[in-house]
């Protein structure tokens, strides 16, 4: 048996630094930016560390296997009758239990430290739709962005709600991923570490824009964000914004579009800074109502819902806000 | 019903009865071939008579009229080629047709298109028609990865897209995997029992005819208005009740597909209860028929839920109900708990059968018995009952009660200790045997160690705070895939490859088969390792556009998959070229113990000239004298007196 156990040790050692340099040597995950990310990495890391010596083992038993008793040409006798060996096998029953639960012992943990709501955390209360985000901050008095801006190290509940269908909030650098389900609200709460600015990515099949249901989230520091808020609260304050700039921005029409007179930037449909130069305000609504009548170049219907269901103040609003973006872009 | 009293007089046949009345009366294709529109006229006119007089409008309702074809056109079709014929003879007093066996075995080709009770032919037929729609979902899976080569639009709109995506998965699971192992099962369980035939042969017939019906209401999906069904396999409330009509051929073609798995279920189950051979016990069931056993015990108890989940779900969109109307205070959610009891259990159905194949194939081409045969056994129970308390780990980010996270996690988790009993009693199997390459035992390896590696991102997978970052990305992806195609495809293979000769009574070409093997290994790992790290990196599934960043690694995956498309084709020209030209196989050319070997390949119509007595276990490889059963009543030493007489110690 000892004759037997060196090689096996040996391919099992040289398997397992094989497959531990493939799990370190790579970098496999994004970037680390909140609390809660460091502790889901923490999981994944003792999870991997685990899937890797169990992987090692099984490797180098097959390979030795394969290798060392491969028949040879001619040979058709059988091999030894072994039918069991009850002390191997309460062993791999017993091994593989004390290692998942450890797993779950530990996830268990996680879970019940993520879930817990810190003291102060900031409210935002995120709406997903078909095919755009938007987020609305309680104390600007219902302000909705299109874009979410959040202060470095503050904790902060994201509360999700859907009119459509099934939506997902995916950030990867947070790694805390949470469904937004049509009916009931339901709670993301995330303690962002780093300042930058990270994709978020709608991961749940939405229809046909699910693919370009990309946003950001700029996490600043927290002067900045603060700077950034007054100069929100001073343009609801003042009654100065656009009512039109205004529903761009609550509708989340930058999620998909670029108009640099509102800075957005979406790629997922027409760039508008291009499509509406020399559109009547009759066009403009019917792109607006009824969005498949007339399609630009290289799109597809039934992407973009309609928003018929807007009052009509705020679509003549809308309306007149896009007419005159259009002509400030033309001349 | 009861085949075996008629077996007693399998060979004392009558002459079939001459035919009674005109040929378009007789059961057949021509029949069905009026009775087909037939129905189709009595569909229609039902739903637009009732509408008319009711003044109901539209009168044409493209909705009702979609279930009214998918339920009323089958039948007619089913009833022209004769499926019913023997219970509606029964139901109105009629005389049944005498049993005289003619509709059972196959003398030439045409006998396998036609309503065939031999369970050798209802296997064949299964299998060729699985691998047809294998053949038309990976030709869709090469469409989608064509698409996802370069970031952007270039040839499917992503309305295509969704539906490829969505078709793709529907037609593997139901058309391909799942009824793959229920055609193998069906060719070799009652030879492995020692059984004549499946205890139910006709109920055998009609499951395999749903069959291509499934298949065929799936893929017609593409020809109706707005494309075929996108709301991907899974049909998740509320974006499948806002779907174009064609989301209703998902529904109705699951139906279809979900009867034909609960029927052989059934079937599997009462003859492998009941028609076991003389002395054979369940301690000396082949893992195989173990396998089924189990598999079968988690079709019948869990199809019922996703026939249900899709019905709930028609129900909202043609009778207006509200089970997931949200504005009417339906619970979306709701509709996954339902899936998943299903589709959960649903990754076992399709990998114990598997489980099965493998442990015979190590064991015989080791020429060693299986390691620990009942904790083997034992497993798969184990897998059975965990099986059931498992689903909602699909669930961890979807929203549903918070503290179910927990105990479902616990369950997913222990899950890998039954697996990996069977795992480790494989790899034991081989310790010190007398391994021979052959072609299905390539794939047996190949399946181990790709399933380990589906395993062991499983396992990842099954961890709450894990899952919050993977679910519903590339991972996952890559994570079915090595255990669907790595684990369960790779098993497929093995068994088609292990039971050719026996199926057809020829050999296929072995450099040939050797040759899939290792073009499918390969371009498996390129088409699908990179895949993890796309996904942990940030890129959600079911996408027909992505982050440029990842396209490097979407081109490899994409050429990956072209060469595995391509490897499938080598398969099905060796499959072909040998079974009409192939050497001549004999009974047993792998040397195995198990029943299916002891009779000529192919089997004559009813397997056995007598019933084989079973005297020991299947796997008694190396142990002198012992046989596990033997035909007309020869003398064989058992276990323990080939023990005695050789001094071999136990």
């Amino acid at each position: 048996m000892r004759r037997k156990l060196i090689p096996l040790l040996v391919i099992m050692i040289l398997s397992a630094g094989a497959a531990f340099a493939l799990a370190f040597a790579i970098e496999w995950l994004p970037e680390q930016a909140s609390v809660q990310g460091k502790r889901i990495d923490q999981v994944i890391w003792l999870t991997v560390v685990i899937c890797v010596v169990v992987f090692a083992i099984v490797a180098a038993a097959s390979v030795y296997a394969v290798v060392k008793f491969r028949a040879k040409p001619g040979d058709e006798e059988d091999g030894p009758p072994l039918h069991g060996h009850t002390g191997l096998e309460i062993t791999w029953t017993a091994i593989p239990t004390a290692l998942v639960t450890l797993i779950a012992v530990w996830s268990g943990i996680v879970v019940v430290q993520n879930d817990r709501l810190p003291e102060g955390s900031r409210v935002i209360l995120v709406e997903a739709r078909q095919f755009a985000w938007g987020f609305e901050y309680p104390e600007l008095g219902g302000i909705r962005t299109g874009e979410l801006f959040l202060p470095v190290n503050q904790p902060v509940e994201l509360r999700m709600t859907s009119p459509d269908v099934i939506h997902a909030f995916w950030v990867p650098e947070w790694r805390q991923k949470q469904d937004v389900v049509p009916g009931i609200t339901t709670f993301y709460r995330i303690t962002p570490t780093k300042e930058g600015i990270f994709p978020i990515v709608c991961t749940e099949l939405c229809g046909l824009g699910h693919s370009v249901m990309r946003n950001q989230v700029n996490v600043m520091s927290e002067e900045a964000f603060e700077g950034w808020l007054a100069e929100q609260r001073a343009g609801v304050d003042a009654g100065g914004t656009d009512l039109g700039l205004r529903v761009f921005a609550n509708q989340g029409c930058a999620g998909c579009h670029a108009l640099a007179e509102a800075g957005a930037s979406g790629a997922g449909g027409p760039d508008l800074d291009s499509v509406l130069p020399g559109q009547s305000a009759e066009q403009i609504r019917e792109s607006i109502m009824t969005p498949d009548a007339t399609i630009s170049e290289g799109f597809s219907s039934g992407f973009m819902p309609s928003y018929s269901q807007l009052p009509d103040e705020q679509v003549e609003a809308l309306v007149g806000f896009l007419l005159g973006a259009a002509g400030g872009s033309s001349g | 019903m009861s085949t075996h009293a008629g077996l007693e007089h399998a060979h004392a046949t009558h002459a079939p009865p001459p035919p009674a009345g005109p040929r378009l009366r007789q059961a057949g294709w021509l029949k069905a071939a009026w009775w087909t529109p037939l129905s189709f006229g009595i569909a229609t006119a039902l739903v637009t008579g009732i509408r008319w007089s009711a003044h109901w409008n539209p009168v044409w309702d493209l909705d009702v009229l979609l279930v009214a074809w998918t339920v009323i056109v089958p039948l007619g079709f089913l009833h022209g080629l004769g499926a019913f014929d023997y219970w509606l003879y029964w139901i109105s007093g009629r005389p049944t047709r005498l049993e005289d066996h003619s509709d059972h075995g196959a003398n030439s080709w045409r006998d396998y298109f036609r309503v065939n009770t031999d369970h050798k032919v209802i296997g064949v037929q299964y299998v060729v028609t699985t691998i047809f729609f294998f053949l038309i979902a990976g030709l869709m899976a090469m469409f989608m990865r064509a698409e996802l080569a370069r970031p952007d639009s270039q040839f499917v709109d992503p309305n295509g897209f969704n539906g490829l995506t969505s078709v793709h998965a529907t037609l593997m699971i139901f058309l391909f995997v799942v009824p793959v192992f229920a055609g193998l099962g069906n060719y070799v369980i009652p030879l492995m029992i020692g059984a004549t035939d499946m205890a139910f042969p006709k109920l055998n017939a009609l499951s395999y005819w749903l069959l291509p019906i499934a298949g065929l209401i799936i893929v017609a999906s593409f020809l109706l208005p707005g494309g075929a069904f996108s709301a991907g396999w899974t049909n998740y409330a509320p974006l499948a009740t806002q779907q174009p009509d064609s989301n209703l051929m998902f529904q109705m073609g699951v139906q279809w597909a979900g009867a034909s798995s609960i029927l052989t279920a059934l079937n599997f189950l009462v003859t492998i209860i009941t028609m076991r051979a003389p002395g054979m016990t369940f301690w000396r069931l082949p893992l195989l028929v173990w396998a089924n056993f189990t598999t079968s015990t988690l079709v019948i108890l869990a199809t019922p839920f996703i026939a249900g989940s899709q019905f709930l779900l028609l129900m909202d969109r043609v009778m207006h109900t509200n089970f997931f109307e949200v504005a009417a205070g339906g619970y979306v959610v709701g509709y996954q708990h339902i899936f998943w009891f299903y589709s959960h259990p649903a990754v076992y159905i399709m990998l114990l059968p598997g489980f099965g194949i493998v442990s015979e194939v190590l064991s015989t081409f080791s020429r060693k018995p299986i390691f620990g045969y009942r904790l083997m056994a034992l497993s798969l129970v184990a897998i059975l009952i965990l099986g059931f308390s498992v689903w909602a780990h699909h669930m961890f980010v979807s929203g549903m009660a918070s503290w179910l996270r927990i105990p479902m996690m616990v369950t997913t988790l222990l899950i890998a200790v039954p697996t990996g009993i069977k795992v480790f009693s494989w790899l034991a199997t081989l310790w010190e045997g007398k391994i021979h390459f052959k072609t299905p035992m390539l794939w047996a390896l190949g399946f181990v160690s790709m399933f380990v590696i589906g395993g062991l991102s499983g396992i990842m997978l099954g961890s709450v705070p894990v899952d919050q970052h993977t679910s519903d990305t590339y991972f996952v992806v890559a994570h079915i895939h090595y255990v669907l195609f790595g684990g369960s495809v790779f098993t497929i293979f093995a068994g088609i490859y292990y039971w050719f000769p026996k199926m057809t009574g020829r050999m296929y070409s072995e450099t040939l088969g050797k040759w899939h093997f290792w073009l499918t290994m390969v371009s498996f790992n390129v088409a699908f390792f990179a895949q993890h790290w796309v996904g942990l990196q940030g890129m959600p599934r079911r996408v027909a556009d992505y982050d440029p960043v990842f396209a490097d690694w979407n081109m490899l995956s994409s050429i990956g998959s072209f060469v595995l498309g391509a490897s499938t084709l080598l398969f099905v020209y060796n499959m072909i070229v040998s079974w009409r030209t192939g050497e001549v196989a004999g009974s047993n050319p792998w040397r195995a113990l198990t029943i299916e070997w002891l009779v000529s390949s192919p089997p004559s119509k009813f397997n056995f000239d007598d019933i084989p007595q079973v005297v020991g276990g299947p796997y008694e490889y190396g142990v002198p004298g012992a046989r596990h059963a033997v035909l007309n009543g020869a003398r064989v030493l058992t276990r323990e007196e080939g023990h005695a007489a050789s001094g071999v110690p136990h």
